[in-house]
């Protein structure tokens, strides 16, 4: 077992990270962190910067400048798999679930376990189901393990995805719209799986275009507009009329 | 998932027992040895093509690879006069060689698994023709691998060997699909390839591994086919037999989409496809129409399938409906379920306040 920080100390810090592409720049010097057990939502408009922020956190490409720090280290991704192998998962949006395989088999996907049988090495089914349904049970969710994916709800697909997060132990957990394409009545499904994220100690980064959302489950918020952070505030003290103007550039900073 | 093999297997019996019931012939045991050498002989490719297509690609190339290695194999055997067992590993490993190369075609450098394999197919048989000069390779009258022939075509206890191994290798491939992980990253892969990659698994890696045991297969069912006609002429030898094994593998249950199917259900698929050839000689049937009676078996067979599946499906999903919606709802009637979903969003959503 990886052992849990404790609760409020940073887990994530960004220091001046900036990024460019060519001429354009997408992203200017960036100050943030993100504690464990903390919900931070990340707002702003198509093109903000969110995107590229959080590639760049899950180790898609490198910033041009800034420091990365991760558990008080100074860390530098060449691949996704190095940020992985920290601790950073990033749950995305079109929740990369193989459909035709059962929740059990997606959460342990590319981690499976096994039983060696001399040279040869065969799928321990009965395991990975007894973990995955340990793991659902903490998220509080009613996913079965044989279900296969293709007939679960979307609040259960996100289950299944968070559930993976849960199996590696990830510190920090990043959300790309978690709740953009399912029903209503998923969306609290999902928002209390974020919850159950954070009683276990996990940061979790919700980016998000839907302010109901963040507004409900996280403790603070960041906007980011036109590449640059523009408010970074507790969730307490501030608006959604205000967090709008954030992001529409009606107020210019907070 | 058993559902289909076992719905398979019904309708097998089902048609055998009316083919049998019309024409006793059909159940004599020369004719069931016979069916089973058969199946043997086209159940080994089929097993190769099926993990091809649960990737989500497709083989077209087996029937010029039989070819190609034919030749080759033949004029080891004659010309050359090679040990039977070195020429054997050579086959072989030409097979898996060729479907190397596919696989690095197509995962590597990111071409279409049918333009590749149709190219495969062209160009192997092409290769064939020019190797002989379009003349038919036989054995002729020596001895030259006796012993190879007679394990080939050979039978234990009345059983054709190629029945038995096709077997043996139905077993292998099935604990490496369904029980190993390779298998279960196979799946992956073929339905969602995206989602495998992110989940560290290296796809290329998987779906060549793919192309290469088939190619591997396909020199084993080379040196089946060769003691089977006993000559190969190049022209002709392993014509249209892709489009068996493509047409026994979406018949047991492979989705051309990729990431279903399984080993039983392409051996069942086999089955069913020379059950119905043999029906065709044993009812007096017509030959010239043996591919037609295929195709429609085939089609009709695979609509079936969608409809059940689609089925299913639905009531899967009405049952879900069910279980989601609450009660107030329920009893509200039917009247107000349909503005549930618009009715509850703006409540909802106060970005714009």
């Amino acid at each position: 077992m990886v052992k849990t920080p404790q609760a409020g100390e940073p887990v994530l810090e960004l220091t001046g990270v900036g990024k460019q592409f060519g001429a354009i720049r997408a992203l200017h010097a960036v100050d943030m962190q993100v504690s464990s057990g903390e919900v931070v939502g990340l707002m702003g408009d198509n093109g903000a910067g969110k995107s590229t922020l959080v590639k760049i956190i899950a180790g898609n490409f490198a910033p041009s400048s800034g420091e990365i720090r991760f558990d008080s280290k100074a860390v530098h991704f060449h691949r996704p798999v190095d940020a992985r192998a920290v601790g950073i998962e990033v749950v995305y949006q079109d929740l990369a679930l193989a459909d035709n395989l059962t929740a059990a088999a997606n959460v342990f996907l590319g981690r499976e376990l096994k039983r060696k049988f001399g040279p040869i090495a065969l799928l321990d089914h009965k395991a990975m189901a007894a973990r995955a349904l340990e793991l659902f049970g903490e998220l509080r969710s009613e996913t079965r393990p044989h279900d296969l994916v293709k007939q679960m709800s979307g609040g259960q697909r996100q289950a299944v995805a968070i559930a993976r997060t849960r199996l590696s132990n990830a510190k920090l957990v990043m959300m790309d719209e978690p709740t953009a394409a399912i029903s209503v009545r998923q969306v609290e499904q999902v928002l209390s799986l974020i919850l159950r994220l954070k009683e276990q100690g996990v940061a979790v980064m919700l980016i998000s275009h839907r302010m109901p959302d963040v507004f409900a489950v996280c403790d603070r918020v960041i906007v980011m507009r036109r590449g640059e952070k523009r408010a970074d505030k507790p969730i307490g003290d501030t608006s959604p009329e205000e967090v709008t103007a954030l992001i529409t550039g009606a107020k210019e900073a907070a | 998932m058993m559902k289909k093999e076992l719905g398979l297997f019904l309708l097998l019996v089902v048609i055998s027992a009316i083919t049998g019931a019309i024409n006793p012939a059909f159940l004599s045991l020369v004719n069931l040895l016979n069916m089973a050498n058969l199946i043997g002989l086209f159940g080994v490719f089929a097993l190769g093509e099926g993990l091809v297509i649960i990737t989500g690609g497709i083989d077209l190339s087996l029937g010029s690879m039989f070819a190609l290695l034919g030749v080759v194999f033949v004029d080891l055997l004659t010309t050359y006069q090679i040990a039977w067992p070195l020429a054997l590993l050579l086959v072989l490993l030409g097979g898996l060689t060729l479907g190397g190369i596919q696989g690095f075609l197509i995962t590597r450098l990111k071409m279409q698994p049918f333009i590749v394999t149709l190219c495969g197919l062209l160009i192997y048989r092409g290769a064939a023709r020019y190797y002989t000069s379009d003349s038919t390779r036989g054995f002729g009258y020596g001895d030259e691998a006796g012993t190879l022939g007679n394990i080939a075509s050979g039978h234990i206890a009345g059983i054709p060997n190629t029945f038995i191994l096709l077997i043996i290798l139905a077993l292998i491939l099935g604990v490496l699909l369904h029980r190993s992980v390779y298998g279960r990253w196979l799946y992956a892969v073929g339905k969602n390839e995206e989602a495998a990659r992110f989940s560290g698994i290296s796809t290329g890696v998987v779906i060549a591994t793919a192309y290469i045991i088939s190619g591997g297969l396909a020199g084993v069912s080379t040196v089946l086919f060769v003691f089977y006609t006993n000559s190969v002429s190049p022209s002709s030898f392993g014509n249209f037999y892709e489009l068996y094994a493509i047409a026994a593998a979406v018949l047991g249950g492979c989705s051309l989409r990729g990431g279903e199917g399984s080993i039983l259900g392409i051996v069942l698929g086999t089955a069913l496809l020379q059950v119905l050839q043999n029906l065709v000689n044993i009812l007096g049937i017509p030959n010239s129409l043996n591919f037609a009676v295929m195709g429609t078996v085939i089609l009709l067979g695979v609509l079936a399938d969608q409809q059940l599946q689609a089925r299913r499906r639905r009531q899967v999903s009405l049952a879900g409906l069910v279980r989601t919606v609450p009660k107030s709802i329920l009893t509200q009637g039917q009247q107000n379920a349909p503005p549930r979903g618009a009715a509850a969003l703006p409540a909802r959503t106060g970005d714009h306040a």
